[in-house]
């Protein structure tokens, strides 16, 4: 009796701290195929005057609005699980399109050789489980996306 | 009892029957042969022509001589009718080459402008009588043609003729045409040679777009391309295109016109490092041109939006 009062409160706290790293995966996974989904559909935007140009694939100039405008879109689906809007954060998110290659990435020190769009963002995620267990309430997640046609 | 009655069951069963007639399909014994019937005997036997010969159904009418322009040909007229005579090739000689059989044929072998024979083919006439098939003439299908020389000094009907320009001179002093020291020579006809001036195809993306030899494609967006034809700086219009080689895609249709641009759309990726190269035929009949067609080729690399990790 005594055992089982004292382990019952660590097994349920060891359960909680499990469902919600398991949690935190998904969302880890939701995060990131939103911000891979923002960075295909700004590589598919094309510039056509370049491209009847040159016949070479060039992005379009608004490929880092658009690239934003969508990771905004995808991160909305999760907005509950999210621990700040989803518009700051892909406000906040740091977009570069490198339209013509070769290009030379300063945050990562990647070399692209095709037109690219790469995505950095930090996503603060809620984690109220980990906040009652003294931990942050909010888990912040490092995504990184880079596309580019192939 | 019992005895008896199956005795008489049998007996009567015995009484009843009669023979079956069926017809044996594998039956071969020749007991129902049917007696042989007497044949007339063939009043024509056929005798097969020896190797070579065979039964004349085109006959020899005259030998024709034409002139078109500067070209003269030289024929066999032939009428399409059997005098029920065999024949058979005995040599066929070329232009200016003698023959075994040159001056048996009774219709002889002529010879062109410069004195050489025509070219044609020897043929011996056969009739068939009781003794076999016996030779009764020989015969000369002339087939030639020769372009008439320049030379002759004869004016030739279509072409035209420039007139002599009279050189310019410092005391500019009229000269007489044609002086008599040239007049028993053959005048030189210059002939001015039907050079024409070279197409070169372009393919673009846009009606008056820069000219692509390679084109990069998001796989399944919808490209037009536009078939050109330019001769020197200046773009001619395009009679029809068709395409003629490489993978046209997912397009509709893959010819048209010189005003509607060919529409088409990939769903699938070339193999790494290769392109789909796309042949078009493009047909240009301008007056200054002329009817001719031009090949035109563009390398299509085929891209997909990717993620790099």
């Amino acid at each position: 009796m005594v055992l089982t009062l004292v382990l019952a409160p660590l097994l349920l706290i060891t359960l909680a701290g499990a469902l919600q790293l398991g949690a935190l995966r998904v969302v880890a996974a939701r995060v990131r195929a939103a911000a891979d989904l923002a960075a295909l559909v700004a590589v598919n935007d094309q510039d056509d005057v370049e491209l009847a140009r040159s016949g070479t694939l060039r992005l379009s100039a608004d490929a880092v609005e658009v690239a934003r405008e969508y990771f905004a879109r995808e991160l909305g689906l999760s907005s509950t699980l999210l621990g700040s809007a989803a518009d700051e954060v892909a406000a906040a998110a740091d977009i570069a399109a490198y339209p013509a290659a070769p290009a030379h990435d300063a945050r990562t020190g990647a070399r692209y050789d095709r037109p690219t769009v790469r995505i950095a963002a930090r996503v603060p995620v809620k984690t109220p489980v980990f906040g009652a267990l003294a931990f942050r309430p909010v888990t912040t997640i490092d995504v990184l996306s880079v596309s580019s046609p192939r | 009892m019992k005895r008896r009655a199956a005795a008489s069951v049998f007996a009567v069963l015995l009484l009843c029957s009669s023979p079956a007639l069926a017809w044996d399909p594998s039956r071969e014994d020749g007991g129902d042969a049917r007696p042989e019937v007497e044949r007339e005997p063939d009043p024509a036997p056929f005798i097969a022509p020896p190797p070579g010969i065979y039964y004349v159904t085109d006959t020899y009418v005259a030998d024709v001589v034409t002139s078109t322009g500067a070209l003269t040909t030289y024929s066999t007229t032939t009428v399409h009718e059997s005098t029920g005579s065999y024949a058979r090739v005995l040599d066929t000689v070329g232009t200016g080459a003698s023959s075994a059989f040159d001056g048996s044929a009774f219709n002889g072998r002529r010879t062109l402008g410069d004195g050489r024979s025509v070219a044609g083919t020897y043929y011996e006439n056969y009739v068939l009588d009781a003794g076999g098939f016996v030779p009764v003439s020989i015969v000369f299908f002339q087939d030639d043609a020769e372009v008439a020389r320049l030379l002759s000094g004869t004016p030739i009907s279509g072409v035209n003729t420039p007139a002599p320009s009279i050189p310019a001179t410092a005391s500019a002093t009229p000269r007489p045409f044609g002086t008599t020291c040239c007049a028993t020579q053959r005048p030189v006809v210059p002939i001015p040679s039907p050079t024409l001036a070279p197409i070169r195809p372009r393919i673009s993306l846009v009606p008056l777009g820069a000219p692509l030899a390679t084109l990069e494609v998001l796989r399944g967006r919808a490209v037009s391309l536009y078939p050109r034809a330019f001769v020197g700086d200046r773009e001619v219009p395009v009679r029809a295109w068709t395409v003629i080689a490489g993978d046209a895609g997912e397009a509709l249709v893959t010819a048209g016109s010189g005003v509607v641009p060919f529409r088409t759309s990939w769903r699938h990726l070339a193999p790494p490092g290769a392109a789909f190269d796309v042949v078009f035929r493009i047909e240009v009949d301008t007056p200054e041109t002329g009817h001719r067609t031009v090949a035109a080729a563009i390398g299509v690399v085929v891209r997909s939006p990717a993620l790099e990790r």
